[in-house]
């Protein structure tokens, strides 16, 4: 006979867990400042509530190295590169041609995003593009997951300044995101510097029109000249614009990145603290998917920005 | 053009936009401010930004639209 059940639990089981669920959300209501306002002091003990969060913008000096001051979002970027770099040492230390569990659920990320990079770029491209993309996708990833982490932000240290915490996610701190930003256009310029050479500027400073327009001047046709410089001046303009917008997807890379994960640490923050303990656990789900989204968006934004800067302007043409 | 490369161009051009108008105000404000020329930076910095902001749009999604 099959056992009767759900998720491979029997009922009884699974009834008694979601009263035991149902009944912290009770007390984590009424110890809460919400349930407070609404029913009343209770006189339930001080520790079933949670502190009221002072989210800070700037992150906190936490030590000095050299002089040189070392802030808890830099110790928690820190940590994600030990991470990735010994999962992967791990990871790649015995390869087999039959992959163990670790290895073929590494190898299904790495080649999901190489089946990405070259979906969206190409094959050739897609080869050049893919270590810059995994490399920010996977660092943006982990820094997001790695402070979801229980207790991660709870861990507080004596400094000069008072109490700070000891980490703090990396991506909220507005330095980490334009880091990835400046970075992601370097990359950008030099790979598209790379492959079409001195002709990858003539994006931004196209005098070619132009020029062409003036020397009609020269030659007197009236007519055909004044279409050539009106067209020359156009072309020029563009240029600059195609210019600026480089410069605006930096900022709109980083901000993007800051709010999203700024806002995801505040939300659960203060979820924690309106009703303690089990109401914050659907926005760490949330948190998670935020997470892994925002990861996506920028490696495949410096993807789709590598991609339009080698393509020239005459492939674009047609 | 893949799905993917369709579904992050959506994805970045609501922020450009945000982001380039939004440059071009606080910018045309901020010149306002030094060179005491109230309205006129504003607007000029307010029109720059929309061209930009289209313009950065129309790249952005012209592969799409020609349907490759």
């Amino acid at each position: 006979m099959p056992k009767r059940g759900c998720l491979g639990c029997s009922f009884p089981l699974i009834i008694g867990v979601l009263l035991v669920l149902l009944a912290l959300f009770v007390v984590g209501f009424a110890a809460g400042p919400l349930g407070k306002s609404m029913l009343g002091d209770l006189g339930l003990p001080s520790w079933l509530s949670v502190p009221r969060p002072d989210p800070k913008l700037p992150a906190e000096v936490v030590f000095h190295i050299f002089g040189f001051p070392i802030t808890n979002s830099i110790v928690a970027a820190w940590i994600t590169i030990i991470f990735l770099v010994g999962f992967s040492y791990v990871v790649t230390r015995r390869m087999k041609l039959i992959p163990g569990r670790l290895q073929a659920a590494f190898e299904f990320l790495i080649g999901w995003l190489y089946d990405l990079c070259c979906s969206v770029a190409g094959e050739k491209n897609g080869r050049r593009f893919f270590p810059v993309v995994t490399t920010i996708f996977l660092f943006v990833g982990f820094n997001a997951w790695l402070a979801l982490l229980p207790g991660f932000g709870s861990i507080t240290i004596h400094t000069i300044n008072g109490e700070a915490e000891l980490f703090r996610a990396a991506n909220t701190d507005i330095n980490m995101p334009l880091a990835l930003a400046l970075t992601s256009f370097v990359f950008v310029e030099f790979f598209g510097l790379r492959s079409l050479g001195i002709r990858y500027l003539s994006k931004f400073l196209n005098f070619g029109a132009f020029i062409s327009g003036v020397k009609l001047v020269f030659k007197g046709k009236v007519k055909d000249s004044i279409f050539g410089l009106f067209t020359g001046v156009i072309t020029i303009f563009t240029g600059l614009l195609e210019g600026l917008s480089e410069f605006i997807r930096i900022v709109s890379l980083t901000f993007r990145l800051f709010g999203n994960m700024t806002a995801g640490e505040i939300l659960l923050l203060v979820a924690a603290f309106l009703i303690p303990w089990l109401f914050a656990l659907p926005f760490y789900g949330l948190e998670l998917l935020i997470g892994f989204i925002q990861a996506i968006i920028f490696g495949g934004l410096t993807l789709i920005f590598l991609t339009l800067a080698v393509q020239s302007h005459e492939e674009e043409a047609h | 053009m893949s799905r993917w490369g369709a579904a992050l161009r959506f994805i970045g051009v609501g922020w450009f936009i945000g982001i380039s108008i939004l440059l071009g105000v606080v910018g045309g404000l901020w010149l306002d401010n030094k060179f005491g020329t109230k309205p006129i930076l504003v607007i000029v910095g307010l029109i720059l930004g929309l061209i930009v902001a289209f313009y950065g749009v129309y790249r952005m999604l012209l592969p799409l639209m020609r349907g490759k």
